[in-house]
């Protein structure tokens, strides 16, 4: 295998996994369901897209999988985000240290 | 086989641990988690972190197929992660 593929895939699984570790670390130290989201998004775009660098660098037939799942998780993490972020606005969980609310009317709790 | 996929190998063990211990704590936090919308980061988290580990495997034993597993995975729970969320939020499903 070449040397210059291999020392990418080595940095691709370094990073993954380093992002990965951060992310995990976020959700069980951030105080609110809101960051905690910010933290996990992390892991479902930068840990595992990294890894799959590593896949269509290191293998040799995997570059196509690899590219369209990288696609498929692109497209797929935010949407995520967004429907877990607007279940718990609709459903009223509180948000810590905020200091205003600027969708308390699509709240349930307080409208 | 060179000294640079020998310590490709090593890092690529040495990462499967880590996400094995990641998903041990993402799994408490679905079993003990705070409200709802906690458990189902902790089930979204879980998810991504088992997709991790198949790619890992598909490079540990450079077999292809574990590739198309987590596409699979992929695709299945994103829709599961909609479909849960509409439910919570709504408490009805369609």
């Amino acid at each position: 295998m070449n040397l210059f593929l291999q020392v990418i895939a080595i940095l691709a699984v370094v990073v993954g996994t380093l992002f990965s570790v951060v992310g995990v670390v976020g959700f069980i130290r951030l105080p609110d369901v809101y960051t905690r989201l910010h933290a996990t998004g992390k892991v479902g775009v930068f840990g595992v897209v990294f890894l799959l660098v590593a896949a269509a660098f290191g293998e040799p037939l995997g570059w196509g999988r690899g590219l369209f799942l990288i696609l498929l998780l692109v497209i797929t993490g935010p949407a995520t985000a967004h429907a877990i972020g607007s279940a718990a606005n609709r459903i009223g969980l509180p948000r810590k240290g905020a200091e205003r609310d600027d969708l308390v009317y699509t709240s349930k709790s307080k409208s | 086989m060179g000294t640079l996929e020998i310590i490709f190998m090593d890092i690529l063990y040495v990462s499967l641990l880590i996400h094995i211990v990641l998903m041990s704590v993402a799994f408490y936090r679905v079993w003990r988690g705070e409200n709802v919308i906690d458990r189902l980061l902790g089930l979204d988290m879980l998810s991504t972190l088992t997709l991790a580990v198949l790619v890992l495997l598909s490079l540990i034993n450079q077999r292809i197929i574990y590739l198309d597993i987590a596409l699979g995975l992929a695709a299945l729970g994103f829709v599961g992660m909609i479909a849960l969320a509409k439910y919570v939020a709504d408490e009805q499903m369609f």
